[in-house]
């Protein structure tokens, strides 16, 4: 249990994908602009993350690996990730299409979102259990969702001061995102 | 002939300045954050993708009559996908060393939104030859935009250029080399390139 | 429509299967070259290198014109400040720590990433026991605002040679 919550904290804040891991910058800098596009984003992003490490991780186990296939592991996970969330857009259009209007045009940007298929090589290359897989991968997605909530904030502030004009946009988001990725290394070292 | 040399030399410069991916586009950020810790670093990332992006766009060109609309970004993952792995096995056979510094990087550079997007708005609508063009331009110029940071991080960060010590490292900023580093050079490049071609 | 991107899939299958068939063997040729490079780099010269397993370590016995010189040890410590840090240690033919060259670490740039240079002093190279930090109790620098990398390291050395110790005994 104790492992569970370690990896958690350590997922979410200590080496949070965004501030310390670099992953997922592009939604991340395109996305935060407004609290309920951020959230909208990140719920999106869990559920792909979720879902895409557990597919991912069984391809891996048992039919890469047994098949001695390990070199096809950067094509076969994309396209695991593509197809499912083509498969969530449909789903979701169908089921429901109020929270398809909300979240729609983000999904077709997780495909491309370095965060879902990096999390798929981490867990693959650091040899992860199942259960811990998933855990991880729900974990990182928080963190995710954590960082996107935050520059959501301070954008949302940030776009009525007076920023000078080269710096307007994503520069100043940026360097925001700097001052944060500091705050966050304050988590770091930090052990169960 | 003439028009044609025109226009290739042109959209290799465009690459470059006018449509430089990082600056202008900014597309590819992770890698960018990620891998400029070092000017040889990001150079090294920088001429890995562009490998990748000049080869992607030369197969996508050549069967963009084949493929048929609906299914073409699956087909284009599968193409870039297909190069990204053949990168990988090169690199880890010849050059180890450069293939675990630059770690996850190198496979995440199927899901670098440049190639993607060079393959939606390119590739799939020009000849061969202009695509090769294009991926050479657009390549260079994430590469020098990569060696511009990494040297910027590198010198303020550890007090050397392409590890050769040009200060003592004690009286470098160490914040430089690390992730809050990369943010704030990033976004005062970004800035001061705004800035350059606005005026 | 599903034909075509069939078609392009086993097209890419089948270059893949061709670039894998022909770096399968230098891959595994780079590999083995970066290990018998860092155990060069941490024992003296030898002609001949036996691989062995002890106690889920890996150990390597080198010797020169049959007679054992040394024994390096491919060791660990998971209380890195960001994780796992591998070490590669080499222990000669008394017992002292001839040499060691860090293999893998995620440390901070600047700070615990200079343990590669930082530990190469009389305080850990030739020690014919276990090490400790100043701290601890020990003789060992630690790296300036990098205490834990460096009780990490420790930790890794000390692993070491218990294996080198028991490995040796067990073998008498």
């Amino acid at each position: 249990m104790l492992e569970y919550l370690a990896i958690i904290f350590s997922a979410i804040l200590v080496n949070n994908i965004v501030f310390a891991q670099f992953l997922g910058i592009c939604p991340f800098i395109g996305v935060s602009k407004n609290l309920s596009s951020a959230l909208g984003m990140g719920a999106a992003v869990t559920f792909v993350m979720a879902v895409s490490s557990a597919v991912t991780w069984l391809l891996q186990h048992y039919v890469l690996l047994p098949l001695g296939l390990a070199y096809v592991q950067t094509i076969a996970f994309i396209l695991v990730i593509a197809v499912l969330v083509q498969m969530l857009e449909i789903i979701m259009k169908k089921t429901s299409p109020g929270l398809y209007a909300a979240l729609g045009v983000f999904l077709p940007l997780i495909t491309t979102n370095c965060a879902v298929l990096g999390v798929a090589i981490i867990i693959a290359q650091k040899d992860y259990d199942f259960v811990y897989s998933i855990v991880y991968a729900v974990a990182t997605a928080l963190g995710f969702a954590l960082a996107l909530m935050i520059m959501a904030g301070i954008r949302t502030q940030l776009s009525i001061t007076d920023v000078p004009q080269p710096m307007r946009g994503v520069p100043v988001a940026l360097i925001t995102a700097g001052i944060l990725a500091m705050a966050f290394m304050g988590f770091a070292g930090i052990k169960f | 002939m003439k028009i044609t040399a025109m226009t290739a030399s042109k959209v290799l410069l465009d690459g470059i300045i006018k449509r430089n991916p990082t600056f202008v586009l900014l597309l590819g950020m992770c890698p960018t954050l990620g891998t400029t810790s070092s000017a040889l670093t990001g150079m090294s990332m920088g001429l890995a993708t562009m490998a990748v992006l000049t080869c992607s766009n030369a197969a996508i060109s050549s069967i963009k009559n084949l493929v048929p609309a609906m299914v073409r970004i699956p087909a284009f993952i599968v193409v870039i996908a297909s190069f990204v792995t053949i990168l990988q096995m090169v690199m880890q056979a010849w050059t180890p060393g450069l293939y675990s510094n630059l770690g996850i990087f190198i496979p995440l550079i199927v899901v670098n939104c440049i190639l993607l997007g060079r393959a939606e708005a390119f590739a799939s609508k020009n000849s061969i030859w202009l695509s090769i063009c294009d991926g050479l331009g657009t390549g260079a110029g994430f590469t020098i935009a990569l060696t511009l940071i990494g040297l910027v991080r590198e010198l303020l960060g550890a007090g050397s250029v392409f590890d050769f010590q040009v200060y003592d490292s004690s009286y470098a900023a160490l914040l430089f080399i690390l992730a809050p580093g990369a943010f704030i050079v990033l976004g005062l490049l970004i800035a001061l390139f705004n800035r350059i071609t606005n005026s | 429509m599903l034909l075509s991107l069939t078609g392009l899939t086993v097209v890419a299958g089948l270059a893949l299967g061709a670039v894998n068939y022909f770096t399968t063997e230098p891959i595994a040729k780079a590999r083995e070259a970066s290990r018998r490079e860092a155990i060069a780099a941490v024992l003296p010269e030898f002609d001949n290198l036996e691989d062995i397993e002890y106690r889920s370590l890996k150990l390597y016995e080198a010797s020169l014109n049959g007679n054992t010189i040394g024994i390096a040890v491919e060791t660990y410590s998971d209380n890195g400040f960001s994780g796992r840090i591998d070490i590669m240690a080499g222990f000669d033919s008394e017992g002292a720590l001839y040499g060691y060259r860090v293999l893998n670490h995620a440390e901070t740039a600047g700070l615990g990433a200079k343990m590669g240079e930082w530990f190469q002093n009389d305080n850990v190279i030739g020690t014919t026991a276990t090490i400790a930090v100043k701290a601890d109790g020990g003789d060992v620098d630690a790296i300036t605002g990098a205490t834990i990398t460096s009780r990490a390291f420790t930790d890794a050395i000390n692993r070491a040679r218990e294996a080198y110790e028991n490995y040796s005994h067990d073998s008498k």
